[in-house]
């Protein structure tokens, strides 16, 4: 298992070569100049040139990449563009709230989607399975900006139990922001996870267990849940893969100064510092997210081992 | 045993956050603290790099200039008390405040206010702000309290540089620790000291209690907090939690005046939207043709429907409030369907023709180029609107003319040192064609240019007015633009402030707010 590790670790860093240089391609690609952007709607053509060598667009790409590549290895991706800040400086700040705000979400995604699915799976066909579903569909189905507002509006305006935003606040300004990027993960996770349990309690092992005499809770606990958790946490990794590269969408309506919030700033303003190195954070968190639902298997299948 | 700590886990939490009101920071008990919350981050704060109106708003509460801006953009003595302009409006002399000092304790003087213009019209630091300085040929300090700049060519505007949010003074001391220094950490004369910047966040600033300016300024504290969606915006002002906000949507400025205790604070903006036309390629190469479009575009009811009444028709290719601004055709352009099919017709397009409108994302420009849409094709006029986002518009607007494809372009424009020098010669002079400037329609007419390097080249206002006033009638006539309309500022505001301003040319001013205690 270790050595599985090891190279699970160790194939990363030619898949985040590939990356950067897709990345770097990528981005140069695009249309859009940065310096024209950052010098402003009121410079002429002169200040634009002047911005451009300011920035040291002007050299030639492969320089480019190769200077970045350079730095990168020795931890320093360069300065944003936008605002001269050390690169890293600006990811560590934003990554904070994202982080905080992302488990503050799945932990109650997962709370509330595990239980009411389990819930659902146990006593399916009842009158609280029935609600149960009404409310993931809406979940689901509700735009994550509609939802936001909707909550501020009654919570903040109305009711002024609660701030309309940003993180001043500490815990009660995580509450509506978390609640809101919770709701479509734990509609999603109890609709799978319903299906799936349903799926194992109909599968001949259960029925041994019960013919065996085991107790209901014994056949859920022992037999059930982990078997049914299998496919559950596939989607568990998709869903924390996403929220951990920011809720673009929460963090605008809620100003939570989140990366999801850097990655539009640095897309429109052409930042190419932030951007390269952000969208590198993303490609490593998926990664890492990759081998813990991997990690996630063995433990939970005992037919899975790794070598 | 497990079940109880995790119980007792939960218990804590639930009473972390509900005791969180009793916890409010030391100090903020009792300061009468403004909070204003606005649209976007600042970027620097060092107003000779700064060109976004955020900074600028900003910076405007940290620092003085030589001059200023009063709320209706006309100019105010600031650390200068008065001056004086050389006839050809080479000279300027300024006579300063005497007895002020920076923030940090650094005495203001002629000598800063030398070093201050010395950097920014340095062009190897190739600051943002360096086309506002770059005619100043030198700068002296005559003596202590007396600064003469003489500049490279006669500048007639040249005052209003001095009164640009971006011309103010930074302290000496903190010039010498470098542009990243000045960048975060803003020292300036203002009446208020900057505190701290929490990037995507807000920025807080205390109050100067030495500002030179007796009675101000009368807060102890102004919190600007980062806002980007609209709808948050205007939801901290209802809850209480901002007490100004900028900007108040179009769309939501009724149900905000409805609300108790907020009101919406309206002013005209020198913004001028218009459509430039490419007039230097079919269609629009011919007079006849432009004039049609500018028949068929019903500005009255553009304005009702999709701005909710919040501008008014353009009457001239710059606004008032822009000084040597004159109007030129009262009312604005006229509607009359019937004339625009028969110019049409005369400018040889009986039936119309097809063209390509370039236009921003954003939700009002996009209805803004719906309705041109529908208010062209009843002319025969079909428009295909391609939106794009600033970075793309912006790179592929202002490509040199062989490689540039524009036919129709939506845009909008602010002199933002309130002179008609910058509100029309960027867009109407023939070196102003891109990428040097903004002359999106391509247009070139001599004796415009001749008006436009006539007035710049005195400081004689009357002489200005004069040039100017006729040139913006040729302009008029000639009818590169379809002119559209001028846009108002909405700001929010609770009754429990007063003395905050939004600007006409899109910053805010915070420096006289003070709490009415309703």
């Amino acid at each position: 298992m270790i050595r599985y590790l090891g190279r699970r670790l160790w194939q990363m860093i030619p898949i985040l070569f590939g990356v950067s240089l897709g990345i770097f391609a990528f981005i140069h690609a695009l249309p859009g100049d940065p310096a024209r952007l950052l010098a402003g709607p009121e410079a002429s053509g002169q200040d634009v040139a002047a911005m451009r060598a300011r920035l040291g667009l002007d050299r030639p790409l492969v320089y480019q990449y190769l200077y970045f590549v350079r730095n990168a290895a020795a931890g320093d991706f360069g300065r944003s563009f936008r605002s001269g800040e050390p690169v890293v400086r600006i990811l560590a700040t934003h990554f904070v709230p994202t982080l905080v705000l992302s488990a503050a979400s799945i932990t109650l995604a997962v709370c509330a989607g595990l239980g009411v699915g389990i819930l659902q799976g146990i006593r399916r066909n009842s009158v609280p399975d029935y609600l149960s579903t009404v409310v993931s569909v809406a979940g689901i189905s509700t735009p994550t900006f509609f939802l936001g507002l909707l909550l501020i509006y009654l919570f903040s305006v109305d009711l002024h139990w609660l701030p309309t935003g940003g993180m001043g606040a500490g815990l009660r300004s995580l509450v509506l922001p978390a609640v809101t990027l919770a709701a479509e993960p734990a509609a999603a996770l109890a609709r799978f996870t319903r299906s799936s349990l349903l799926e194992v309690l109909g599968e001949d092992f259960v029925r041994t267990a019960r013919a065996k005499g085991a107790g209901e809770r014994r056949v859920l606990a022992r037999h059930s849940l982990r078997n049914a958790l299998i496919p559950v946490v596939t989607l568990l990794g998709l869903q924390v893969g996403f929220l951990i590269s920011g809720a673009i969408v929460v963090e605008t309506v809620f100003s939570w100064p989140g990366l999801g919030w850097l990655m539009i700033q640095s897309i429109a303003f052409r930042d190419y510092p932030v951007l390269t190195a952000e969208i590198l954070l993303f490609a490593v968190e998926f990664l890492v997210i990759n081998l813990a639902v991997d990690l996630l298997y063995a433990a939970l299948d005992p037919r899975v081992t790794y070598a | 045993m497990r079940r109880m700590l995790g119980v007792a886990v939960v218990l804590v939490i639930v009473g972390y956050v509900l005791g969180a009101p009793a916890r409010m920071p030391a100090g903020a008990q009792g300061a009468r603290t403004v909070t204003a919350a606005l649209y976007a981050d600042a970027i620097s704060l060092d107003p000779e790099d700064t060109n976004d109106n955020l900074s600028l708003s900003i910076e405007r509460e940290v620092y003085d200039g030589l001059l200023g801006f009063t709320p209706e953009m006309k100019i105010r003595p600031e650390l200068a008390t008065s001056w004086e302009a050389s006839k050809d409006a080479r000279v300027f002399t300024f006579h300063l405040r005497r007895g002020v000092k920076f923030h940090d304790g650094t005495p203001f003087n002629a000598e800063a206010v030398k070093l201050n213009f010395d950097r920014a019209r340095d062009s190897t630091h190739k600051l943002k702000k360096y086309s506002l300085y770059e005619m100043i040929a030198s700068v002296d300090a005559v003596d202590d309290a007396t600064v003469r700049f003489t500049l490279r060519a006669p500048f007639g505007a040249m005052l209003y540089n001095f009164a640009h949010p971006g011309s103010r003074i930074i302290s000496p001391a903190a010039i010498k620790q470098g542009e990243s220094y000045i960048a975060r950490h803003p020292v300036g004369t203002g009446p208020f000291k900057f505190v701290s910047w929490a990037p995507g966040q807000e920025v807080v600033l205390e109050r100067n209690p030495d500002y030179w300016e007796s009675g101000q300024p009368k807060v102890d504290r102004i919190v600007f907090k980062l806002v980007p969606e609209d709808a948050s915006r205007v939801a901290m002002l209802l809850s209480g939690d901002a007490q100004f906000v900028f900007p108040v949507p179009g769309v939501q400025v009724d149900a905000v005046s409805k609300a108790s205790g907020v009101s919406v604070q309206r002013r005209w903006s020198i913004y001028a939207y218009y459509v430039a036309l490419n007039t230097q390629h079919v269609p629009f190469n011919t007079v006849a043709v432009r004039q049609a479009l500018n028949y068929a575009v019903d500005k009255p009811a553009l304005i009702k429907v999709v701005l909710r009444g919040t501008a008014r028709p353009l009457d001239a290719p710059i606004t008032p409030g822009v000084t040597g601004y004159s109007p030129v055709q009262a009312g604005g352009w006229p509607y009359d369907v019937a004339k625009a099919k028969a110019l049409l017709s005369e400018g040889g397009f009986p039936n119309g023709f097809t063209s390509t409108l370039w236009l921003g994302v954003q939700t009002e420009t996009q209805r803004v180029g719906e309705a041109l849409q529908q208010m062209l094709s009843k002319v025969g006029v079909t428009l295909r609107l391609t939106p794009m986002e600033a970075g793309t518009l912006s790179a592929i607007r202002f490509k040199p003319f062989n490689e540039n494809q524009s036919q129709m372009n939506l845009s909008g424009w602010s002199p933002s040192t309130g002179d008609a020098d910058w509100g029309l010669r960027p867009h109407f002079d023939t070196e102003s064609w891109p990428p040097t400037l903004f002359n999106l329609a391509f247009y070139k007419n001599p004796k415009v240019d001749a008006l436009l390097h006539d007035a710049l080249a005195t400081a004689d206002q009357p002489r200005r007015d004069r040039d100017y006033a006729e040139a913006m009638r040729t302009i008029w006539n000639d009818a590169p633009w379809i002119f559209l309309y001028n846009s108002q500022i909405l700001a929010g505001e609770r009754s429990s402030v007063t003395g905050v301003y939004a600007l006409p040319d899109g910053t805010v001013d915070l420096r006289q707010a003070s709490l009415t205690g309703k």
